[in-house]
């Protein structure tokens, strides 16, 4: 289960969806703005985001179909070369999306997309966040979804930080307040 | 323990690991006369100029700043040894040479410290290098093998530092392998698994696959996702004079899993002593 306070987790959550109104609804006209009579029609395809489309579902209210990012298209991307594939472009939250989708529509491939795509890119990033000086690291890390990117902060800070260590540097920072009558120590 | 100092980056800081290597003790040769020092830690002395004597690094280099004493570098601070060490480290990719636990932040120290001590110190200083670079390397190699099944690595003759650097990687990537591993494909591959190992999946026990990779023992979970619970344990023992050094750094285990040799749960150090 996700974590209640995760602000990710929350973002996540606003990703567009696409659905179909199954019954007609009054008073939401602003999902179907070509129209003026403030309500939408049974059948309609309207893109709401994850939370709505969710308890709208629950009641039955929407069908949900799967956003572009799991289409067939992206599906036939990451077959090929899931580390060179522009996730963040489509989906920063393909991840995280692709969890709460996989419970809400029951679509198994996607688990095993996300594994697979997960598998081969964590490769990738392992690497990169490794050995990458920082200069070459812009251009890979424009491609990596939110989740990717974490990780990729959490390998390359902490390698920074010892090398940092191991560079030196002032080794005793004093209290601004001392060291006024006091001898510069060596 | 160590209170996280930066919430992206290690449990300890590289500083924190300097702080703890500076507890091990080090052989200096004190040039004056002194009672011995009775702490809290233990007793050390007493100090007779000429007279070889164990204390720790901090002490050592407290009184190594004031022209007191000389330090003997440590025996696997040779020329020599880091030279079979370096070797030993090229030839086998399985497995990492027994080094010291805390041998990067004590040479730093030392070379700091008692550059005049050291003899042939660029030399020793370049093999220290070497030995790093090829170890860390053989680490990122050997993180390539995680995958949805590793429920804990085991890493054996690891150090300190080299634990404290993967740690936030590992931990994460472990986290989203399991997040990612969704209920329903662990049943089917669960199914997959019991076919090739009829007998694992019964009792309350699961057992747990062994590989022997890269030196990372990976415990693979047959069945169910473990609960995510950061675990590193650091099962210390000391054989004539030689530390015995067991590093866990993964998940607990929800049920009697993992951890039947893993000791106290939780980040803690124990005493090399």
């Amino acid at each position: 289960m996700s974590q209640y306070y995760d602000l990710d987790d929350i973002i996540a959550e606003d990703e567009l969806v696409p659905a179909v109104f199954q019954v007609a609804a009054n008073g939401v006209g602003l999902f179907d703005s070509s129209d003026e009579t403030n309500k939408v029609e049974q059948g309609s395809r309207v893109e709401l985001p994850f939370w709505l489309a969710r308890e709208l579902h629950l009641r039955q209210a929407v069908s949900i179909s799967l956003p572009p990012c799991f289409n067939q298209k992206t599906r036939d991307e990451l077959a090929a070369d899931a580390a060179h594939v522009d996730l963040k472009n489509r989906c920063p939250y393909f991840y995280e999306l692709g969890c709460k989708l996989f419970s809400l529509a029951g679509d198994k491939s996607i688990a095993f997309l996300l594994l697979a795509a997960f598998q081969t890119r964590y490769k990738e990033v392992l690497i990169k966040a490794q050995t990458a000086a920082l200069a070459v690291a812009p251009k890979f890390l424009t491609i990596l979804t939110k989740e990717e990117m974490k990780l990729y902060e959490a390998g390359q800070s902490s390698m920074a930080a010892f090398k940092k260590w191991r560079m030196g540097g002032p080794r005793f920072q004093k209290a601004s307040v001392l060291g006024r009558k006091r001898r510069p120590s060596d | 323990m160590a209170s996280p100092s930066d919430p992206h980056g290690s449990d300890f800081s590289a500083a924190e690991l300097e702080f703890l290597a500076e507890d091990e003790t080090i052989e200096i040769v004190p040039n004056m006369r002194m009672d011995p020092l009775d702490m809290t830690c233990g007793v050390f002395g007493p100090f007779h100029p000429q007279i070889a004597t164990q204390v720790p690094m901090w002490l050592a280099v407290a009184l190594k700043k004031r022209g007191k004493c000389t330090i003997r570098p440590p025996e696997w601070m040779s020329v020599e040894k880091l030279t079979q060490v370096l070797e030993a480290e090229r030839d086998s990719q399985k497995s990492f040479q027994p080094l010291p636990f805390h041998y990067v932040e004590t040479s730093r120290l030392l070379f700091d410290h008692a550059r005049d001590d050291i003899p042939d110190i660029y030399m020793v200083r370049s093999l220290i290098e070497d030995i790093k670079d090829v170890r860390f390397h053989k680490i990122g190699s050997g993180l390539e093998v995680i995958s949805q099944r590793t429920a804990a690595l085991k890493l054996e003759n690891l150090t300190a530092m080299e634990v404290n650097i993967v740690r936030p990687f590992v931990v994460r990537a472990l986290q989203t392998f399991y997040k990612l591993d969704n209920p329903e494909i662990t049943q089917e591959s669960d199914t997959r698994a019991n076919r090739r190992f009829p007998a694992a999946n019964h009792g309350p026990k699961r057992p747990l696959k062994r590989k022997q990779t890269f030196g990372f023992e990976l415990y693979t979970s047959l069945s169910g996702g473990p609960e995510i619970h950061e675990l590193l344990t650091i099962d210390t023992r000391r054989t004539d004079n030689r530390y015995l050094f067991q590093v866990w750094l993964g998940f607990k285990v929800v049920g009697p899993a993992l951890p039947e040799r893993s000791g106290p749960l939780g980040l803690g150090w124990l005493d090399p002593a």
